[in-house]
């Protein structure tokens, strides 16, 4: 039986300090396996963005452990998570967050700048091919700003794909998208765990969304307070 | 001073790098301010600090560069109207132009080579700047 990809063992977490500190997320426990599609829903505040955060090594948990594929990244320095990250993190944001000063294909190619092994050319094929992944290929060389908000999102989806990762975390990816976009968008990314293999973790407060992950988790008050299977399975 | 360079240095020679210093600190620093959500986000998708530092040598080497060419271009272009009028038209003007204008390869690259040399403490500043801005700043500022 294949290992567990995501293990998160007892992790808190607190903002402020002293007395006037808010416990965002407490004693947490999951274990997520290779492939699987897991949707984390909650109403809003309730700890599920700050969750996918520390998961994804963006913030540092309070206490507890969290290990991606085996290696545990509240051990990692600050110095060495950018490879973890490159090797086996895909991130979607809500907001897209892509640079509104590089076109479609730079905003994927940057993401292979820092890899000085790979040829030049050899980036523009991977920038090249995960744009045709995820049918942007003809707006390749539009800015963010030219781009609808489903397009600047599947620009954000192909930037996240071009390292190849196993996991792609997406945190409210439709929240700014219209329901038809969003349908869209969600296919897209259920393919790539359909299709790629890839092990997601989609964090949102749409209960639509959730046809889509293999499991449930439900959130509330920083705690896990319910797990299901998709009725789809 | 600034049309002859390093060629012909007045009393007052030390304050152009001073000038020149604070220009290119200033510079750095507002590239590592606006920059701060792209540097968060290029730290999202798996960048490094030296890959961010390596991002702002190359913008302030590269505007550095760029400047100067614009100024070398604009001096080459000045020289020769000057040039076309001289013999025809012997105004003081043109002669002061000719005088002011008129330099050699020399001292014009010490210059360029002082205006980069200028611009490693600002980039120092910068790039600690560019370390102490964490990922999520790209996802709380949105």
């Amino acid at each position: 039986m294949a290992n567990p990809i995501i293990q998160v063992q007892g992790v808190n977490k607190e903002y402020g300090r002293g007395k006037k500190t808010v416990a965002a997320l407490k004693d947490i426990n999951i274990e997520i396996m290779p492939g699987e599609f897991v949707a984390v829903v909650g109403p809003s505040g309730c700890g599920k963005s700050t969750l996918l955060h520390v998961m994804a090594g963006l913030e540092a948990p309070t206490s507890g452990r969290i290990l991606l594929d085996g290696v545990d990244v509240t051990l990692i320095s600050e110095r060495d998570m950018p490879k973890v990250r490159a090797q086996k993190i895909g991130f979607v944001f809500q907001a897209f967050l892509l640079i509104e000063d590089l076109t479609a294909f730079e905003n994927i190619e940057a993401v292979l700048w820092p890899s000085l092994e790979l040829k030049k050319e050899k980036e523009e094929a991977m920038a090249l091919e995960v744009l045709r992944e995820v049918d942007m290929l003809e707006r390749k060389d539009h800015f963010p700003r030219q781009m609808s908000g489903g397009e600047q999102q599947r620009v954000a989806i192909a930037r996240a794909l071009v390292n190849n990762p196993p996991i792609l975390f997406c945190d409210e990816p439709t929240g700014n998208l219209d329901s038809k976009t969003g349908e869209t968008v969600m296919k897209i990314i259920a393919s790539l765990n359909k299709d790629r293999k890839m092990t997601v973790v989609l964090v949102t407060h749409n209960e639509e969304l959730v046809k889509y992950a293999k499991r449930i988790l439900r959130m509330k008050d920083g705690a896990i307070v319910g797990e299901s299977k998709s009725r789809q399975e | 001073m600034v049309g002859k360079g390093l060629e012909a240095p007045g009393p007052d020679w030390w304050l152009w790098p001073i000038v020149a210093f604070s220009v290119a600190t200033v510079y750095a620093i507002l590239i590592s301010q606006f920059r701060r959500r792209d540097i968060a986000i290029l730290k999202c998708v798996s960048w490094s600090n030296p890959d961010v530092m390596l991002l702002l040598i190359g913008e302030v080497v590269v505007v550095s560069i760029s400047a100067f060419l614009v100024v070398f271009q604009l001096t080459v272009e000045v020289l020769g109207v000057t040039q076309y009028f001289v013999g025809t038209t012997s105004t003081p003007l043109v002669t002061w132009l000719t005088n002011y204008i008129t330099i050699s390869a020399g001292p014009m690259f010490i210059t360029l080579f002082l205006i980069v040399v200028l611009q490693i403490p600002g980039l120092i500043l910068a790039q600690f700047r560019a370390n102490h801005i964490p990922p999520m700043m790209a996802i709380r500022e949105e």
